[in-house]
């Protein structure tokens, strides 16, 4: 069809052309302001707020949504989109200028890339008038490593880290260090190891252990033991294996390998300080080297080296294995007799579970941005983290944890998740990392399916990062 | 057909082999339909139990759960399989308003550019959606057209568009010559000659190139995903809210396939004839 | 199906399509000076709708496709500006995206060519009309009105290893037990070209029916009586015959299969490694997911001239017997 087949045609292209290039030129030609907030701006009818759906607990946002509307007298209209689809409608949306939103979700790994598109709020939560309840949206009270990992930009250098990112959470530095605030935290996901307790607190599993392996039957805290209690548990015949590997490629499979990489010393984040693949490393390959061999180890279901954090879910749901690694808590099915704990998961040198978090951001181009701001602010506000773990949100505020008593169904969960957010290592930031997740992903799955040697594999994805990289900034 | 194909034992016995190897093919190919209607019926937690349960009372509690939507569902799938057809029908009408006239252009005789023009327009045909889904998006856009019917309207006609003209040019150089010359040489338009003449005897053929439209309308993924938000999302763009990070419900996911692959099923049985003999795609003539 | 057609006819289409276009070409009947002006403008009337649809939604997509290739903008802001052929240069010397161009037009030519022959073979017995073929051709639709999306989503049920159907009957037969079919780069290739085979054969075996329903049986009573065996039959008489439908058949389901995307993206998602990353998947993650307009766009060029290289190519290898004009 692009074959000039006449001169007819050829003509028709360039009129085409010319057609193209002009709305190409429009395009660049509008662009937003962003002046400060007019907290007196009228009140719409409706905000409309693109979420995920089970990644950041849609069920547990949707139970707000009463509430705000006898709060704010706004209907909240939520729209959910799963997290593939949902990356390519959150970039879509802010590609076309669109105002469409006034709230969208942006998960870590995005943000780079998008951060000239969200709104800087430190002029919102400057605004007294916007902050009735709490000043500044109570900044202080949020968890400063996820604050900052997630919500903190230099929008002139999007890929630059806060340099410190242990501080109280201070607007005043925050600004003054050339940084923004471009969201608030609403979910941190971060892995948590969840295992069967009734099969560890099993007398006869414990003694058959003891006999097995001279020890006590423990949750593993290191990654050998990990791996022993798996080939422990182990018995296909019956069903049951030992734990999970998410080895399929996807972002799941970066992830579970960040893990590994952060807890045998390396650099978790993957890229390192002078932007160069940082699992390129004896850190990276003993990495690398235990996750294929538990992979292949035949102590994870068949099929684990095309599983995703859905199929691990139903895995571990329908009692197929003893452990688990995921980044919420589970519900077996009802066939299932048993009951759930969970545990940070084990580490070997150091202790750096994968974590990422979600926030609430203000779309550059709405119309109703003091308002979206003041939703967000609601939204992500203490009080409504707290009812919103009843619907297991993991909440990203300090005082949320606190507020968890031990009469919570979910305590063991929640103090898990608090103290692995605590260790947790986030992302590097890139624009392209969604391609540098893929590279690394490849390289798992390659390793975890013995495709390639971990050395092998280990180098042709850094050699693939770097070249991201490169072209990336 | 039947004398010459059952002459001799020798092709007798082909005939059985050919006959056993169509139909364990048919029986073979329901399985994964059959799959997915049982378990759309069966009752929590026996939906994905092996061994496979047989025999369990149905329930249309999946079907019931999955169109209610709500508690992280936008919509309900209703509104979703109601957005299908809008945007399938109105595919299909434009689509058919648009090929009539051009496929009855392209069967003129004295059109000297119409081999060159119906390459053309069957070369867009290869065009891939993968490719066309980024600036249509771009252009969809600046129109302000996003999320509306139209946004997947357009699309749907335009890709579907190629072999509707095919099957319709074609269906016209079927007919007799002699009955629209008779029509010209009393003086009628040409545009009479289509509309009281053409038109009618092109029934059965438009009723193919229709379902045809419809069928890969309702289906259509990508562009659905890309160009809609809440109003105008379709049943497949919701389908893939069914399965997530906790794991997938087959109940509900299997009632919603069923949901929206049954309105084709049926369409496509009923319209059986026409989509065989559209399927030829005019190579008989 | 339209049977009208006049022995003639037949005949001539037997003899082959080259002396139907003569006669097409040939000044048509329309006769006077006035109506000749008239069929200058009239067609070009009539045409003028649908071709302005096509022309944006096809020519203006792939001009901006051109245009972007040669760029860096990033539509999520900034300043793009023009950048020759670096997005070209590092689609084609990025190994994966060789790869891809490579397994998609592997993928294409055996689900053709597999597609082609089962679909003759399931085409010849359903032909005959019989009341059981009626009820044949109506369950032979059943998988091609399946959502792409919705059959891979069941595909990757039934070929779960703890939960499939596949895996536990299979075991039940003492062949594969639980076997990860999908874990593995051979056996991923095979299931996904079983779910295109399943759901797109019974499109070819219809065109085929179609085809031999519609063949004369003169010809092959004549050669019965000259003492002609089965396979002359099948190669001189109904193959020839069956040529225009053969081409139709092939032209179409080459194009649909280079357009592949629901079934690879669930099914596979590309893996095990990289090993079922098709084009259009690399180019879903580059201009989809991270918006790297500029580097997907140069795919999308690529692949455009792959398909314009193979296409014709095909169409010559089957013969002219495919030309649009003929179908």
């Amino acid at each position: 069809m692009i074959r000039p087949q006449s001169r007819a045609f050829r003509s028709r292209i360039v009129a085409a052309a010319a057609l193209v290039v002009a709305t190409t030129l429009a395009v660049t030609g509008c662009s937003a302001s962003s002046s400060s907030p007019d907290a007196n701006a009228a009140k719409p009818k409706t905000l409309r707020l693109l979420y995920t759906t089970d990644e950041a607990n849609a069920a547990a946002l949707a139970t707000l949504v009463p509430e705000f509307k006898s709060k704010f007298g706004i209907d909240l209209k939520i729209d959910n989109q799963p997290y593939d689809a949902l990356q390519q409608k959150v970039f879509s949306e802010f590609a076309s200028k669109s105002s469409y939103y006034d709230v969208v979700v942006v998960d870590t790994p995005w943000a780079p890339a998008l951060v000239r598109d969200l709104e800087p709020l430190s002029s919102y939560l400057d605004n007294a008038k916007l902050n009735p309840g709490s000043p500044q949206s109570d900044l202080t009270d949020f968890i400063p490593k996820v604050l900052y990992d997630t919500s903190v930009y230099n929008a002139s250098a999007p890929i630059k880290q806060y340099p410190n990112p242990t501080q109280k959470p201070n607007l005043g530095s925050i600004t003054k260090a050339g940084f923004d605030i471009y969201g608030l935290p609403i979910q941190s996901n971060v892995a948590v190891m969840a295992y069967r307790s009734d099969l560890f607190n099993d007398p006869v599993q414990k003694a058959n252990f003891k006999a097995k392996y001279g020890r006590d039957l423990t949750v593993p805290k290191t990654w050998d033991e990990y791996a022993q209690v798996a080939a422990f548990f182990t018995q296909p015949d019956k069903k049951l294996y030992g734990t999970t590997v998410m080895a399929g490629v996807g972002d799941w499979a970066t992830d579970d390998f960040k893990t590994l990489l952060a807890s045998y010393g390396g650099d978790g984040t993957l890229v390192d300080k002078n932007m160069k693949p940082a699992f390129d490393s004896p850190a990276g390959l003993k990495a690398l080297t235990y996750y294929a061999k538990l992979a292949q180890s035949g102590d994870v279901p068949p099929g684990s080296t095309s599983a995703d954090w859905g199929t691990t879910a139903d895995s571990f749901d329908n009692g197929l294995t003893a452990m688990t690694i995921n980044y919420h808590d589970l519900k077996l099915a009802d066939t299932v007799k048993g009951e759930i704990a969970y545990a940070p998961v084990p580490s070997a040198t150091a202790a750096g579970p994968h974590f990422g978090t979600w926030m609430l951001s203000v779309n550059k181009y709405s119309k109703n941005k003091a308002w979206a701001y003041r939703a967000i602010s609601w939204l992500t506000a203490s009080q409504q983290q707290i009812s919103m773990t009843k619907e297991s949100l993991h909440p990203s505020r300090t005082s949320a944890y606190a507020a968890i008593g031990s009469d919570n169904p979910l305590a063991s969960f929640y103090d898990t998740l608090g103290k692995s957010l605590a260790v947790g290592v986030g992302r590097a930031r890139l624009t392209n990392y969604t391609e540098v997740s893929h590279e690394v992903a490849v390289a798992v799955n390659n390793a975890a399916t013995g495709a390639q040697t971990p050395q092998q594999a280990i180098d042709s994805a850094s050699q693939k990062v770097a070249a991201l990289i490169k072209s990336g900034s | 057909m039947s004398s010459p194909l059952t002459g001799t034992t020798g092709s007798k016995v082909r005939g059985v082999v050919g006959r056993a190897f169509l139909w364990l093919w048919l029986v073979i190919g329901l399985i994964p339909i059959l799959f997915m209607l049982l378990t759309s019926i069966k009752p929590a937690g026996i939906a994905n139990s092996i061994p496979p349960v047989w025999l369990f009372t149905p329930t249309v509690r999946n079907y019931a759960s999955v169109l209610s939507g709500g508690s992280g569902h936008s919509e309900g799938f209703g509104q979703l399989l109601f957005n299908s057809a809008v945007v399938s029908l109105g595919a299909t009408v434009l689509a058919i308003v648009l090929a009539v006239p051009a496929a009855y252009a392209l069967s003129m005789r004295a059109f000297r550019a119409r081999k060159r023009v119906s390459g053309w327009i069957l070369s867009t045909y290869m065009f891939p959606p993968i490719v066309a889904v980024i600036p249509i998006f771009v252009f969809v856009g600046q129109l302000g057209l996003m999320d509306t019917y139209a946004a997947l309207i357009v699309p749907y006609a335009a890709f579907n568009l190629p072999i509707v003209i095919w099957i319709l040019r074609s269906s016209i150089l079927q007919l007799p010559f002699e009955i629209q010359e008779a029509a010209m040489v009393d003086g009628a338009s040409s545009w009479n000659v289509l509309r009281r003449i053409i038109l009618p005897l092109l029934v059965p053929a438009i009723a193919t190139a229709a379902v045809l439209t419809i069928v890969l309308s309702w289906n259509e993924f990508l562009f659905a995903l890309s160009l809609t938000r809440s109003d105008a999302k379709t049943a497949p763009v919701g389908l893939q809210e069914f399965t997530g990070m906790y794991g997938t419900d087959w109940g509900n996911i299997t009632a919603a396939a069923t949901m929206i692959v049954a309105p084709i099923l049926v369409l496509m049985v009923v319209l059986r004839r026409q989509m065989v003999a559209g399927l030829s795609f005019g190579a008989v003539k | 199906m339209e049977t009208t057609a006049t022995p003639s006819r037949s005949v001539r289409k037997v003899g082959g399509v080259g002396s139907a276009r003569r006669q097409h070409s040939g000044a048509g009947p329309v006769s006077g000076r006035r109506r000749r002006d008239g069929a200058r403008v009239v067609p070009w009337i009539y045409l003028a709708p649908a071709m302005i649809v096509l022309l944006a939604l096809t020519v203006a997509p792939a001009v901006f496709i051109f245009y972007s290739a040669f760029r860096n903008d990033n539509i999520l802001g900034g300043v793009g500006r023009f950048v020759g052929f670096d997005n070209f240069v590092q689609a084609v010397t990025d190994s994966s995206n060789q790869h891809s161009f490579l397994v998609t037009i592997g993928f294409v030519v055996v689900v053709v060519i597999l597609e082609m022959v089962l679909g003759f073979a399931l085409a010849l017995p359903l032909a005959a009309q019989t009341p059981a073929n009626r009820v044949g051709a109506a369950l032979m639709l059943l998988p091609f009105a399946v959502t792409p999306a919705v059959a891979a989503m069941i595909f990757k049920q039934l070929l779960n290893p703890n939960y499939g159907w596949v895996g536990y009957y299979l075991g039940e037969l003492g062949i594969a037990k639980g076997a990860d079919l999908l874990g593995n780069p051979t056996t991923a290739w095979m299931m996904l070209v079983i779910l295109d085979v399943w759901q797109w054969t019974p499109f070819i075996t219809l065109i085929l029916m179609a085809g031999l329903q519609a063949q004369p049986i003169e010809p092959r009573e004549a050669a019965l009586v000259d003492g002609a065996t089965p396979w002359q039959m099948f190669r001189h008489i109904t193959l020839p015959a069956m040529a225009p439908f053969i081409a139709i058949a092939a032209v179409l389901r080459t194009i649909q299969a280079f357009k592949t995307f629901d079934p690879f993206k669930i099914l596979t998602g590309g893996g095990p490694g990289e090993s079922t990353e098709i084009i259009n998947l690399g180019i879903f993650r580059v201009g989809l997911q991270s918006f790297n307009i500029g580097l997907a766009c140069a795919m999308g060029v690529l692949f455009l001239i792959v398909l314009s290289l193979f296409v014709p190519v095909m169409l010559r290898l089957i013969g002219r017997r495919a030309d649009p004009e003929e179908m």
